[in-house]
């Protein structure tokens, strides 16, 4: 493997785990308005 | 910070003490808002059975990710080299995705569990429940003692607190927001924790990687790898790191009550979601974590008093700024704390509902107060537990091994056991002791190898990879292809396992409990007559608690009672 892949192949890990935060973080948002809309507790 | 004298640097004893008091402090205010006056019995086990895919998933991933995968997975990369790390967090996280298909099948048949065990019991009776019950609560009490020496000894190693000091902040701040809503504190603080996790995984990989010199490290570095190191294509990887953990990704799945529990929380339609985008985040995770492992052999760098577990915090104190090094400190803490409490929720879950709730109280009398009292108890004792183990610092993993051989053993006879009718409660418990009593001196060598005796172990571990993949195959496409893909495994590793697989003691022995387990319990019952209704199941396991005031459909938390 050459640096260039090397370094691709480390930094490409952070990448995904912020797309994964950012399907996480859109959907606990949406259920804390639906709780709210529908007046019943979160969990 | 000031230099600690090894090179590296601390943080202030108030810096730690601000740091945890913010963390636990917050984590704590979060579970008040949902606490209430009466809890409920079933939501303390499994909130409800509709949790959101938000709290869901998130929770999942913060469980599965505890510290010493995140330390395991850089000594992988540390000493395997390139291909270490996904040979940790690949497989690691292939036990979320495997386990999803079952759990769809598991949750159709019992809707309303609250423990696999359970369901165990509902299906064959006593002795197979509390086999499975018990060696949750021994993985479990492993999994919360190894958290707890991973925080005791990072407070220990990037502050002036001793380790004791350390093991104590940290039991007792999960205690503090764990005891009074159990899951549902577990799952809505674990949904927090993630974000700071991932945050940091996200800020601390690309930081520490240009402070340790960027590319130029992989040139600068390359010649203190070995060819293996350099491969992606390790066998020797394969052998000692991948090859062991793909045999335990059904065993670690089935035998993790904490899986199983939010298998059961999760709104039944989306459990193929929630899983799916956990294997995700736990693998880029586990995997990125890894890379800091990676990094350091490239970096030239010498784990601390010769402990690859020092790796990850030497890293961080070498190359992080203070701030940073706060931040990392938060993502180990709440890469512990989201397990630990997930491990006192499932021991609190198996003593109410497979100890009180099956076995203790009369059928249908089960008291849901006494229930409360009993899953707090727990959650007490258990903690005390761990801080004593703890504190003797126990080579923990090891004992990990055994509980995962033993979950490898019940692997096929509790699958098997939602799907096939003639499954007896003899043959399941018969065939999971015969199978540990085969393991144990393969997996330990107290016997030669030489001989007719490793011919056995190669054709016993060639079976075992059969039902592995069979197995794996089974859940996502069914029967007919899981046969097919057994038979072709089996036939394509033969030539190359025979002589070899009985000189890998820790990959054989876990393939070994796998066939014989599943090779006694066929034998035992593929004869039976008797006939099993899978719809009996859900009218015999239901909820505990149908009290009034401790329903929980409308909104009225602890905090609101108190203004």
């Amino acid at each position: 493997m050459t640096a260039f892949f090397l370094t691709l192949y480390v930094l490409i890990w952070p990448v995904i785990v912020a797309g994964v935060l950012y399907v996480l973080g859109k959907a606990f948002i949406q259920e804390i308005r639906d709780a709210r809309r529908e007046g019943r507790p979160l969990i | 910070m000031v230099p600690d004298g090894a090179g590296l640097h601390q943080l202030g004893s108030w810096t730690v003490i601000g740091l945890l008091v913010v963390f636990y402090g917050g984590t704590l205010l979060m579970t008040l808002f949902i606490g209430r006056r009466n809890e409920n019995a079933d939501g303390y086990m499994t909130a409800g059975n509709k949790v959101g895919f938000g709290i869901s998933a998130g929770s999942m991933t913060a469980t599965w990710i505890w510290a010493s995968s995140m330390y395991a997975s850089a000594t992988s990369g540390y000493t395997y080299g390139i291909s270490g790390p996904i040979h940790y967090g690949l497989w690691g996280a292939l036990m979320i995705l495997f386990i999803y298909p079952f759990g769809k099948r598991i949750r159709a048949v019992a809707p309303k569990a609250h423990t696999l065990a359970e369901v165990i019991y509902a299906r064959h009776g006593k002795s197979s429940q509390l086999m499975l019950a018990g060696s949750n609560i021994v993985g479990s009490m492993v999994s919360i003692t190894s958290n707890f020496i991973a925080g005791g000894a990072l407070i220990a190693l990037l502050s002036p607190f001793s380790f004791t000091q350390g093991i104590l902040f940290i039991g007792g701040g999960i205690l503090l927001y764990s005891l009074w809503s159990g899951f549902r504190a577990s799952v809505l603080t674990d949904a927090a924790q993630v974000f700071a996790m991932l945050g940091a995984v996200v800020i601390i990989i690309p930081v520490v990687f240009f402070a340790a010199g960027g590319s130029d490290m992989f040139v600068s570095g390359a010649a203190r790898l070995t060819p293996q190191q350099s491969n992606f294509f390790s066998s020797e990887a394969f052998m000692n790191q991948g090859a062991p953990y793909i045999a335990a990704v059904l065993a670690y799945a089935i035998g993790n009550q904490t899986i199983a529990q939010r298998l059961f929380a999760v709104r039944e339609d989306l459990i193929k979601k929630t899983f799916v985008t956990a294997t995700v985040g736990y693998g880029a995770t586990i995997i990125g974590i890894g890379m800091m492992g990676v990094m350091a052999l490239y970096a030239g760098v010498v784990p601390l008093d010769g402990d690859t577990n020092n790796l990850i915090p030497q890293m961080a104190a070498t190359y992080l700024s203070p701030v940073l090094l706060g931040i990392f400190l938060i993502m180990i803490v709440g890469a512990l704390s989201s397990t630990a409490d997930s491990d006192l929720s499932a021991m609190s879950s198996i003593m109410m509902a497979d100890v009180y709730g099956q076995n203790i109280a009369k059928e249908g009398k089960a008291n849901p107060k006494t229930m409360l009292f009993i899953g707090r108890i727990t959650m007490i004792v258990a903690t005390g537990a761990g801080l004593y183990f703890a504190s003797g610092q126990l080579n923990i993993l090891d004992l990990l091994v055994f509980v995962g051989a033993l979950w490898g053993a019940l692997v096929f006879p509790v699958i098997a056991s939602f799907y096939w009718q003639k499954i007896t409660n003899k043959a399941f418990t018969i065939s999971v002791i015969v199978a540990l009593a085969c393991f144990i001196p393969v997996r330990f060598e107290w016997i030669s190898m030489g001989g007719l005796t490793g011919l056995v172990v190669d054709l016993l571990s060639i079976v075992g990879i059969g039902v592995v993949l069979g197995l794996m195959a089974f859940g996502f496409f069914g029967l007919k292809t899981a046969k097919i893909v057994a038979a072709v495994a089996m036939l394509a590793v033969a030539p190359f396992a025979i002589g070899v697989l009985h000189d890998y003691a820790v990959l054989s022995g876990s393939l070994v409990a796998y066939a014989v387990s599943t090779l006694v319990c066929y034998f035992m019952c593929f004869r039976n007559q008797a006939t099993f209704d899978f719809a009996s199941i859900k009218d015999r396991i239901g909820d505990f608690d149908n009290r009034e005031e401790a329903n929980h459909s409308t909104p009225g938390t602890l905090l609101e009672k108190k203004a």
